[in-house]
């Protein structure tokens, strides 16, 4: 079993502090692959603010079963209608690794999402620091 | 093959949450398609009577039609949307009620049913809605889900009034308040990605709360009513110039950019219609139909409408359409030319029309309104339509070659 937790270092701190996680089990190669499923979540864009889903803090948690993706995460509100289009843009990026047949988004509303979840990187995109 | 996850180290294991809404892609039920078709109906019907309003030489259609075209366009076209995309968002069955209600309802006026039977579905639809953003609001609390349930109760008190065979104009602010306040609920939900300070929220609370206020006063004192639902207006436009994330994004590249020169020029035309509700506060269409053109009430409404309210749906459709139809609607540079056209002969319209009294800008004013309307909804259609065919193709597995066939089935 392999545990990779969300921005890691080495020395196994979480420098983000959001308490995002993603975990990959019994692979040929689990902990390339999970890196590989995170990384690639920063392709997803909100295309209303330009900024990925990861550094938006939107996402907790990707476990892959099966070759099934999960993708724990939130949205900045509950009933937001971008839902659904979240969705399909995860679901194009994380089938595009051979590994991955099928992806389910795991919309949670704990933690509650707040701006506090953001990457410094998202936001210096969206100009609160420089 | 379990699954075992591990909390970040240092923080307490949290319990599975309960989650409140399902996945969306199971969502999207089969009846979204059709209500979509009803809202495209409802649309071509308002649309129909507007050409009527302008004075072109066109069959007026049933009765209601032509009476009811500023709460057909509202509740029965952008209603069906509006709450078709909540109830997406939502998951369960019985919020396709609400979207089911404006659209059945919206066609039952058309159809000019009888004993207002039309109008009391479409504000049982508004009442549904107001249901949808009280689940939202049991799942999680917040400042912007109010602004938006008020947003659904503006749609019920129209409502209301118009089975009660209230004057259009005396309910029209509300139908206005309906979307108003939704968008800028919205709005509000997403200035938090800009690090919205305690200021900014009072400052809205404050708009939205004068506007609400002008609205309510509106039922008793038409004309100070709408004078103080206009400074509401202002309000809210200054507060969005100022506070909106487009502010930001408007420097971004593609559809980020394109969506926040859309939401930009809005406000600007959300500032216009809020000064004319209080320049002129009196809503009348009397000339409307007759003198078919310099009408104040005219300018008071599109200003809103079709400035503020159409270009907010131009930005947002190439993320809500994928959402709610469960297909991709990517973004190409021609959703531009649709924009650009509305404002522009919004200004014919408004400017060379309205305000300078010559009926000829008014009328192209307002039929070219209409034909950007309708060509951003083809825009948007071949889009989606060519997006399938090019999902579809790429998921066809390749044919082999010719003779290939038999080799292959062999070989298996």
């Amino acid at each position: 079993m392999f545990v990779r937790r969300r921005g890691q270092r080495p020395d196994g701190q979480d420098p983000e502090g959001n308490g995002a996680i993603a975990t990959v089990q019994e692979s040929d190669d689990p902990g390339a692959l999970a890196a590989q499923l995170y990384d690639m979540l920063h392709e997803v864009i909100d295309p209303e603010v330009g900024v990925n889903i990861v550094d938006l803090g939107l996402v907790f948690e990707v476990t892959l079963t099966d070759r099934l993706a999960d993708v724990r995460m939130t949205l900045t509100t509950p009933g937001c209608p971008l839902g659904g289009y979240m969705e399909d843009a995860i679901r194009r990026t994380l089938t595009r690794v051979p590994e991955v047949d099928d992806t389910h988004m795991n919309l949670v509303w704990e933690p509650t999402w707040g701006p506090h979840m953001m990457s410094h990187e998202a936001k210096r995109q969206l100009g609160w620091v420089s | 093959m379990g699954i075992v996850t591990t909390p970040v180290a240092g923080r307490p294991a949290r319990a599975a949450p309960a989650i409140g809404l399902t996945t969306p892609r199971r969502r999207r039920a089969r009846w979204v398609p059709p209500l979509m078709a009803v809202a495209v109906v409802l649309l071509i019907g308002g649309l129909w009577e507007g050409l009527v309003y302008l004075g072109l030489p066109l069959a007026a259609g049933q009765r209601s039609l032509h009476v009811d075209h500023g709460p057909l366009m509202v509740l029965g076209f952008l209603g069906t949307l509006i709450a078709l995309e909540r109830s997406v968002a939502l998951g369960p069955a019985w919020s396709y009620l609400a979207p089911a209600g404006a659209a059945v309802g919206g066609l039952a006026v058309i159809c000019n049913a009888p004993n207002g039977v039309g109008q009391a579905v479409v504000t049982l639809g508004g009442v549904i809605l107001v249901a949808i953003f009280v689940a939202v609001h049991r799942i999680q609390a917040s400042l912007h889900n109010v602004v938006l349930a008020s947003g659904a109760m503006c749609w019920v008190v129209a409502g209301v009034l118009w089975v009660a065979n209230w004057d259009i104009p005396r309910f029209i602010p509300w139908l206005a308040g309906f979307l108003v306040l939704t968008i800028t609920g919205e709005r509000l939900e997403l200035s938090r990605l800009t690090g919205r300070s305690r200021r900014a929220e009072v400052l809205f609370v404050g708009a939205a709360g004068l506007f609400l206020g002008g609205l309510i006063v509106s039922l008793f004192a038409e004309a100070i009513g709408v004078r103080i639902a206009g400074a509401g207006l202002c309000c809210l436009a200054a507060w969005l110039a100022r506070y909106d994330i487009a502010r930001r994004t408007v420097r971004g590249q593609g559809i980020t950019r394109y969506m926040a020169i859309a939401l930009l020029t809005g406000y600007a035309w959300l500032m216009v219609g809020g000064a004319l509700w209080l320049d002129i506060g009196r809503m009348s269409f009397a000339d409307l139909g007759r003198a078919a053109h310099g009408s104040a009430y005219d300018a008071m409404l599109h200003a809103v409408f079709l400035g503020f309210v159409i270009s907010m749906i131009f930005a947002h459709a190439p993320v809500i359409v994928p959402s709610v139809l469960g297909r991709p609607l990517p973004y190409n540079r021609w959703f531009y030319v649709p924009l650009v056209m509305l404002h522009v002969t919004l200004l014919l319209r408004l400017v060379g029309g309205d305000a300078m009294h010559n009926k000829a800008s008014w009328q192209w004013g307002g039929s070219l309104n209409e034909v950007a309307l309708l060509l951003f909804v083809g825009l948007a259609a071949g889009a989606v339509i060519r997006a399938a065919r090019s999902q579809r193709k790429a998921a066809r597995p390749p044919q082999p070659a010719d003779g290939s066939v038999q080799e292959a089935q062999a070989a298996t």
